[in-house]
C-alpha cells in the first residue's frame, strides 16, 4: 500500500458523534500515527476537489462516521476511495455505554474520553494495514 | 403563499478540518444554532447533498441559505449551489491574514475565538435581513420573533439530516421532476378546505413556484398535472 492511510471523519455539525469522530480523526492524524496517516477532509470530496481525490487515489482510507447516513463512507466510495474500514462512532459507544457523549462545539469528558478510546481503535487498524508499529 | 411552517434559514458550515478557519465556521455555525438565533434558523451537514437523498438536496431551495466556508475554495457555498441551490449568503472567514494566530483547526487561540464571535454575529445580521427581523445589537438578539427573549443557554444544535424537505416526483412532459414541498401544500390547501378545481389551481400554482422554477413553456401542463395530483389526493385523503 503506498501512502499515508487516509482518515476521513464526517464532522456532523449536528450530533456529539459528529464531534467525537472529528476529534478522534485529529487525535489520530496529529498524535498517534502523524507519520502514518493523513487527514482528508470530507467537504473537499463533496466539491470533488482534484487533489483530495487524487490523495484517496494513492491509498486506502478509513472512513469515521457519527451516524446512521454514513457520508464520510459514501463520500469516500463515490470519489473514487478505497475505504479499508468504515467506523462508527456509535459502535464504540455502544462498547462503552458509561461514555455518553454531550456537547457539539466542546466535547464534554465523556465525549473527549471516547475520541481517545476510538483513535486508540484507528491506531490498531492503521498498523494492521501498514503491518509494522504506529507512532508519531 | 401557504404558511408551510415557520421560515427559517439554514446554515451550512464547511468545517474543514485542515485549516482553524474550518473549525471557526464549524463554531460560529454553532453559536447561531445554539445561542444567537436558534428558533430562527437550521442547518444540514453539507456531505448529505451527496450522500443522502433528494429531499436532503432540497434544503437549499426550501430554506434560504447562509454559507459558511472557511477558505477561497468555498466547498460549502459551491457545493449548496451545484447539488441544491444557490445560497443566498455565502461567507469566506479567510481574510488573507496569518492564520496560525487564529490557532490550530484542533484548538483555537483566543483570537481564533474572537473570530467565531465575530462571524457568528455576521451570520445573525444575514439570518435577520433575510427574515426581514429587525436586530437588537446590543443583546445579539432578533427583535419580532416570538422567542427572541427566551434563554436559550443549554440549548444544543440538530441537524435536518435524513429528515429531508418532502418532495414529490411527476411525470411532466414525458419526463420525470421533482417538486419541493408539494406534499406539504397539498396538506395545507386540504386543511384549509380548498376545493380540487379550476378555483384553486391558481393558488396551488403560486404556492407551487415558491420552492419549484417552472418553465414557461411547461406552466401549463404542470398547472394541469398539480391540479389533477392535488385531486388525486384529496380523493386519497377523503
Amino acid at each position: 500500500m503506498k501512502g499515508k492511510v487516509a482518515i476521513v471523519p464526517c464532522s456532523g455539525i449536528g450530533k456529539s458523534y459528529g464531534s467525537v469522530a472529528r476529534e478522534g480523526a485529529f487525535e489520530v492524524t496529529h498524535d498517534l500515527c502523524r507519520e502514518k496517516t493523513r487527514l482528508v477532509p470530507l467537504a473537499l470530496l463533496v466539491l470533488g476537489d482534484d487533489e483530495a481525490r487524487s490523495a484517496l487515489a494513492e491509498t486506502q482510507a478509513i472512513t469515521i462516521d457519527g451516524c446512521r447516513l454514513a457520508c464520510a463512507a459514501k463520500v469516500v466510495a463515490e470519489s473514487g476511495g478505497t475505504v479499508a474500514h468504515k467506523l462508527r462512532v456509535f459502535d464504540v459507544f455502544r462498547r462503552h455505554r458509561n461514555l455518553k457523549p454531550s456537547g457539539i462545539a466542546e466535547l464534554d469528558e465523556n465525549g473527549k474520553k471516547l475520541a481517545r478510546i476510538l483513535a486508540d481503535e484507528i491506531k490498531e487498524l492503521v498498523e494492521g494495514m501498514q503491518g509494522g508499529t504506529g507512532g508519531a | 403563499m401557504p404558511d408551510l411552517g415557520r421560515k427559517k434559514v439554514g446554515i451550512i458550515a464547511c468545517s474543514g478540518e485542515e485549516i482553524p478557519e474550518g473549525t471557526v465556521t464549524r463554531l460560529a455555525a454553532l453559536k447561531v444554532l445554539e445561542t444567537l438565533r436558534p428558533h430562527e434558523t437550521v442547518t444540514i451537514c453539507l456531505p448529505l447533498f451527496l450522500a443522502g437523498g433528494e429531499g436532503d438536496r432540497a434544503f437549499a431551495r426550501f430554506h434560504p441559505t447562509v454559507a459558511v466556508d472557511g477558505c477561497e475554495k468555498r466547498c460549502a457555498a459551491r457545493s449548496t449551489e451545484i447539488y441544491s441551490s444557490k445560497p443566498a449568503v455565502s461567507i469566506v472567514v479567510h481574510d488573507g491574514a496569518d492564520a496560525t494566530r487564529l490557532g490550530t483547526a484542533r484548538r483555537l487561540t483566543e483570537a481564533g475565538m474572537k473570530r467565531v464571535n465575530d462571524v457568528a454575529e455576521q451570520i445573525a445580521r444575514h439570518v435577520d435581513q433575510l427574515l426581514g427581523l429587525k436586530s437588537d445589537r446590543r443583546a445579539g438578539r432578533a427583535l419580532g420573533s416570538p422567542e427572541s427573549q427566551e434563554d436559550s443557554k443549554g440549548r444544543q444544535a440538530t441537524c435536518s439530516c435524513g429528515s429531508g424537505i418532502p418532495v414529490a416526483t411527476l411525470r411532466l412532459a414525458g419526463r420525470e421532476a421533482t417538486f419541493v414541498a408539494l406534499p406539504l401544500i397539498f396538506a395545507q390547501f386540504r386543511e384549509a378546505g380548498k376545493l380540487p378545481d379550476d378555483s384553486t389551481q391558481a393558488e396551488l400554482m403560486e404556492a407551487v413556484r415558491i420552492y419549484n422554477p417552472i418553465a414557461d413553456e411547461d406552466e401549463a401542463s404542470c398547472a394541469d398535472l398539480i391540479l389533477r395530483e392535488y385531486r388525486a389526493y384529496c380523493q386519497r385523503s377523503h
